[in-house]
């Protein structure tokens, strides 16, 4: 593994009962690096987002994060990792209903000993970012399709992630809010330099990013 | 455990939040409204004998004389000797005893019932000075009655009056209300304990049916241990043999026959299917609340909340939910308890504690104490309740909280 590589998945297999989802995929991305995963659906894309990000073990293979070799560690382990490491896209926000746009950007962090005012100015700062300065008190349900989706962006990048998992981030936005959100994914690959492995389905998105890999059943094309 | 996230989560979720908390508050209002009642019970059975400064009484039945003439004991009350009263004031647990002679007097035209009263016991029927409407109490070494009030209207007789009983003259020097008195041990006539022994001592047909020497008596006013009451019980019975009668909180508590009244078990098992209700009820509707947020449950996990985390935090909204729940089903039973208080209970005084001859007017009615049912919920019970209240609450979300914290975040958050 090069000295730059920060994820690398190696022979990755995942079988739900007889159904095998992914076959045998390797796959590496690199420090900084803005790699697009494309394919139709069910081909398997999904699944191996999982298994890279360590939200599902593989039936078979390894999976290397950061220069640890994650595969073998237990739930709590992986979890413990991610909250350090690792930030989540998804492609339906979710957000929990109850709290703030502040809150729900800080979620991360409720589990570490800290102030609450630190918590908020980390989350505050981040929304900024965002443009959602303004929205910072706002529950979910007050936000558009757009904010949520900015709201989850901060709140993957509030633990300063190495590498950010996207899975499907437009997939429930109108054309012009997806463009928005990738913009602001491409500025934090370009400006941040947080590696950023995205699942999507549409080429055109794919385009923008520095790679692209695409998956047929279960299996990498190119 | 987040503090924010948790309050945000139950204010939000209000309707959730209110179920769980309506539904465990009645199974815990059920449980200190059972207990509270059960508890009135018992201290209504107390009431009869505490008026009357005991917690038992003691009596030995035994035979009348075929003729009814002069004094007489009632056959509910016969000789209790002088030596089997020291033996039982010396019982572990006896912290007093009180006596007093009851005598039914037949005169040619008249039939009292008189009631001797060691007047410097503050156990037993002295305590009748409290209850004199006119005149005064009893004084030492004179010869001298109190008479009930109804019976002297009925009879004509004034204060300072002389009446006779059984051929020995008694000025009347005060009056007493038999509708403030005890139930128990009840007379148209009180005389000093001294005249009563005399009058007992000297009546042929009494001393035909039941020897009878200066010194002994036939009622038995014991305070006692509460604990150690019901061993009392037995020893005294031991003692005066299987014709003594033998009166406690808990023979009263019989009488009553409330169900609440028959037996602590009764109480324990309608209590325990209180807590088993309450605790269903919190288990279904935490069980539904939880498996609403296994998505959420999925976020938490998959941005880096542990297994423990995940736990704590659904924990700590269950007992807070079962806390509320409890201070709620507490003040149910406070309201509840406030409506039941106004309840009335008779207590039967069963009529060998209060003996009046048969063919006398009201002789065979039954007299009972009527009282406002106490019905009050101890802080015990209440804090025993809250406590409760959490435990469930802690037992509820951590079981559910380490069933759900297993699930896998991928299973949860698949986009549809």
């Amino acid at each position: 593994m090069s000295k730059s590589t920060i994820l690398s998945g190696t022979d990755l297999s995942k079988k739900y009962g007889d159904l095998e989802v992914v076959k045998g995929v390797s796959l590496a991305v690199n420090e900084g690096e803005f790699v697009c995963l494309v394919g139709k659906s069910g081909c398997g894309k999904t699944t191996l987002l999982s298994l890279l990000s360590g939200l599902e073990k593989p039936t078979k293979g390894k999976v290397t994060l950061d220069g640890r070799e994650i595969t073998a560690s237990s739930e709590d382990e992986l979890a413990l990792f991610r909250r350090d490491n690792v930030g989540f896209i998804f492609q339906s926000f979710n957000l929990i209903p109850t709290l703030s746009a502040w809150e729900n950007v800080a979620l991360p962090l409720f589990p570490i000993k800290m102030t609450n005012e630190e918590r908020r100015r980390r989350a505050t700062e981040l929304l900024g970012k965002m443009e959602l300065g303004h929205r910072i008190e706002h529950l979910p349900s007050a936000l558009s399709g757009g904010e949520k989706q900015r709201v989850a962006i901060a709140r993957a990048l509030v633990n300063n992630p190495r590498i950010i998992f996207a899975d499907e981030p437009t997939g429930n936005l109108d054309s012009s809010t997806g463009e928005a959100i990738m913009g602001i994914l491409n500025r934090l690959h370009r400006d941040e330099g947080v590696a950023i492995l995205m699942v999507t389905h549409e080429d055109e998105l794919a385009k923008t990013a520095n790679r692209l890999i695409r998956m047929k059943d279960g299996e990498i094309m190119s | 455990m987040n503090l924010r996230y948790m309050v945000k989560e139950l204010y939000y979720q209000k309707r959730r939040t209110l179920m769980s908390i309506l539904g465990l508050s009645i199974g815990i209002a059920l449980l200190i409204i059972l207990n509270a009642l059960s508890l009135a019970y018992r201290q209504a059975a107390h009431v009869p004998l505490r008026e009357i400064g005991a917690d038992i009484t003691v009596q030995r039945s035994g035979d009348v004389p075929k003729d009814l003439a002069g004094a007489v004991f009632p056959c509910s009350a016969v000789t209790i000797r002088k030596e089997e009263v020291e033996k039982i004031e010396k019982l572990p647990g006896v912290r007093g005893i009180g006596t007093g002679l009851l005598l039914w007097v037949f005169d040619p035209n008249r039939a009292w019932i008189v009631l001797g009263i060691g007047k410097e016991n503050s156990i037993g029927p002295s305590l009748l000075r409290s209850s004199v409407t006119e005149g005064r109490f009893l004084e030492d070494g004179k010869l001298e009655a109190l008479v009930e009030v109804a019976y002297a209207r009925q009879f004509g007789i004034s204060l300072n009056d002389t009446i006779s009983v059984a051929d020995k003259k008694f000025p009347v020097v005060g009056f007493v209300d038999a509708s403030r008195a005890p139930k128990i041990a009840l007379a148209n006539v009180y005389l000093p304990l001294k005249e009563a022994e005399d009058l007992a001592a000297s009546s042929k047909e009494l001393q035909s049916v039941s020897p009878y020497a200066p010194g002994d008596v036939n009622l038995l006013f014991i305070k006692a241990d509460q604990e150690k009451i019901t061993g009392l019980a037995s020893e005294m019975k031991a003692i005066l043999g299987s014709k003594a009668t033998v009166a406690t909180p808990d023979s009263f508590l019989k009488l009553l026959g409330s169900l609440f009244a028959l037996s602590d078990k009764f109480t324990l098992a309608a209590s325990l299917i209180a807590i088993i209700v309450a605790v269903l009820i919190a288990f279904k509707t935490m069980a539904g609340n939880i498996a609403e947020r296994a998505r959420e449950i999925g976020v938490l996990k998959a941005v880096g909340w542990t297994h423990r985390n995940v736990v704590a935090q659904l924990m700590a909204e269950s007992v807070i939910q079962c806390f509320l729940a409890g201070i709620l089903g507490l003040l149910i039973a406070l309201v509840a308890s406030f409506g039941l208080s106004f309840m009335k209970v008779n207590i039967p005084i069963p009529w060998e504690m209060s003996p009046t001859p048969h063919f006398l007017p009201g002789g065979g009615d039954q007299i009972f104490k009527t009282l406002r049912l106490p019905v009050h919920i101890p802080w015990t019970l209440a804090s025993f309740a809250v406590l409760l209240s959490i435990i469930i609450g802690g037992m509820t979300g951590g079981l559910l909280g380490r069933h759900i914290s297993r699930i896998k975040p991928s299973e949860v958050l698949r986009h549809e």
